[in-house]
């Protein structure tokens, strides 16, 4: 009897023990209840849809929209010239945005801080608008053509071609550029720049073997970014660029337009996916997500 | 001695500083300006497209959509996104990184990927060229941001408050209202008005989902610049930029006052 009801009372306890580490267990899942929920129902599923409707043929599923995509040296050529400009781009970025990073982290005073302030102005500004300026100064009847005409020759075609798109782009993405450099540069050890300066290193020396070494964590972070992103540019583009110069972006932005083939659209949309997610795996595998994603 | 070099990246940076700048002022300009939005310089210069603006309907719904859209998406963002927050720094569970690269998803896949997905997806549950569409879309769009910041901030919570709190008597719910709240209001307000500007900023998405009942503000910028030759464009551009002008001016004055003291 007695034996018994000690039983009970450790069976009791036992529960309740495993009852509390249950709800241990659970607490952050309780917490993550809610995000996971609308992520799944409202984006992934959304997202695999285009998935399965990519694959979705008259009679069961095929990867023949994929097959046809590869095939096509029209789709191929889309697909190059997006690479292609985006690499551009990223280089135009880089090139433009080490000098701003470079002098507003080494210059902390008036002009350094002055250079922060117009990058970050430019990054919050809606780049519709950005786009829209440049429409304004590359335009037929725009700034650079009126210029021209008052210099005396007939001003070429800009607006409406890739070149206009591509220049609209760094304008857009130069912004993440500088930031993401800047970000690294300031962390660089000012100690390690004057003692190369103490041992007799030229400024441009100690810039090309101390400084520049350092902050290629920097520019990794900001061309990742922005090739990223100007792979799956559509406004800019749209607006700037030309009807030759189709970009993937363009391709699935005009298909929905027109609701043509939504196959073909999945198909794209699927590749220009894979093609994302690819180089963040590279990314992550060299460096490790977490690291973009701290800018 | 350092002259030649640092003369060059100087003025290297002023100049690519003024090619980020010069568009912007330039919009300023136009806004200004009398006739065709892309004719530089303009013929005359009147506020009328000003007035012009706040009196077409066509504009001032969509800004008001915009605002809506980014208010309820960001409230949305917010209260879905900070418990996981909260998840992640307290607890460890199997399956974490996981479930973390999935909550950083919306930031790692295209937007045009997604405008496609939502056109589809919406179409099929009824919620195409609705508000509601619209604010689920960029809910999801922003929950990363929230996430980035609200774990940041997160990290430097000094946790011992919530021992001692608790240790005072104070519940689970009532520990959260007057110890966690306060603290991390700042971060909130910041992640809050992140994912408020990236609705608001939002074109392609929106694009291809709000339709005209629930059109936003970059929508609406968006045809007006590709189909016609509207003024207002110019004027919601200057607008745009002024706001964000202001505010940074606002926050390096604060940052200065907040210097000062240092200094002496």
């Amino acid at each position: 009897m007695a034996t018994s009801r000690m039983y009970a009372e450790d069976n009791f306890k036992a529960s309740r023990q495993f009852w509390h580490g249950a709800i241990r267990a659970a607490r952050p899942w309780i917490l993550l209840l809610p995000v996971l929920t609308v992520i799944i129902v409202l984006f992934l599923v959304p997202l695999l849809g285009i998935l399965r409707l990519s694959i979705q043929g008259e009679d069961g599923y095929s990867l023949a929209s994929y097959a046809t995509f590869f095939t096509d040296s029209f789709h191929l050529a889309v697909l190059g010239r997006t690479l292609g400009v985006a690499l551009i781009v990223t280089l135009g970025c880089l090139i433009l945005g080490y000098p701003v990073a470079y002098v507003a982290a080494r210059y902390a005073g008036g002009l350094g801080t002055a250079l922060l302030l117009i990058v970050t102005m430019s990054f919050w500004t809606s780049f519709l608008a950005r786009t829209y300026a440049w429409m304004v100064i590359l335009g037929s009847q725009g700034l650079i053509s009126n210029l021209a005409r008052a210099l005396g020759f007939e001003p070429p075609q800009i607006l409406f071609t890739g070149l206009a798109s591509n220049i609209g782009m760094i304008h857009i993405m130069l912004p993440f550029m500088v930031l993401a450099l800047f970000a690294v540069m300031q962390r660089i050890d000012r100690t390690l720049l004057r003692a190369s300066e103490g041992l007799g290193a030229t400024r441009f020396q100690t810039f090309r073997r101390v400084f520049l070494p350092l902050s290629v964590p920097g520019m990794i972070n900001g061309c990742a970014m922005v090739y990223i992103v100007c792979l799956g540019f559509y406004v800019t583009p749209e607006l700037l660029g030309g009807p030759r110069d189709q970009l993937i972006a363009r391709q699935i932005g005009s298909q929905i337009e027109q609701l043509l083939d939504w196959r073909e659209a999945a198909t794209m949309a699927a590749v220009l996916l894979a093609v994302t997610l690819v180089i963040y795996a590279v990314y992550d595998f060299f460096f490790g997500l977490d690291r973009l994603w701290r800018s | 001695m350092f002259n030649g070099s640092g003369t060059l990246s100087r003025s290297l940076a002023v100049l690519v500083a003024l090619f980020i700048l010069i568009p912007m002022l330039l919009v300023a300009v136009m806004s200004f300006g009398q006739g065709s939005s892309l004719r530089f310089p303009p013929q005359a210069y009147t506020l009328e497209s000003y007035a012009a603006y706040f009196k077409s309907r066509s504009w001032t719904i969509p800004t008001l959509n915009s605002f809506v859209i980014g208010a309820l998406s960001a409230i949305l963002a917010l209260a879905v996104t900070t418990p996981a927050a909260f998840a992640f720094t307290l607890y460890d569970f199997r399956g974490k990184r996981l479930i973390r690269l999935l909550v950083m998803m919306p930031l790692m896949v295209p937007f045009i990927v997604m405008a496609l997905a939502y056109f589809f997806f919406f179409g099929q549950i009824g919620l195409l060229n609705t508000m509601a569409g619209v604010i689920i879309a960029h809910a999801c769009l922003a929950i990363p941001i929230v996430f980035l910041i609200q774990s940041a901030s997160l990290k430097g919570f000094d946790w011992t408050l919530v021992r001692a709190s608790q240790a005072c008597g104070a519940g689970a719910f009532t520990t959260f209202r007057r110890i966690c709240l306060p603290i991390l209001r700042p971060s909130f307000l910041v992640a809050g008005l992140f994912a408020f500007i990236s609705s608001f900023d939002e074109t392609v998405v929106a694009l291809f989902i709000s339709g005209r009942a629930a059109s936003t503000l970059p929508r609406r910028m968006f045809e007006s610049v590709r189909q016609e030759s509207d003024p207002i464009v110019a004027v919601v551009s200057t607008l745009l930029f002024g706001a964000v002008a202001a505010v940074a001016l606002v926050v390096a004055l604060r940052q200065r006052r907040a210097a000062r003291p240092a200094n002496r």
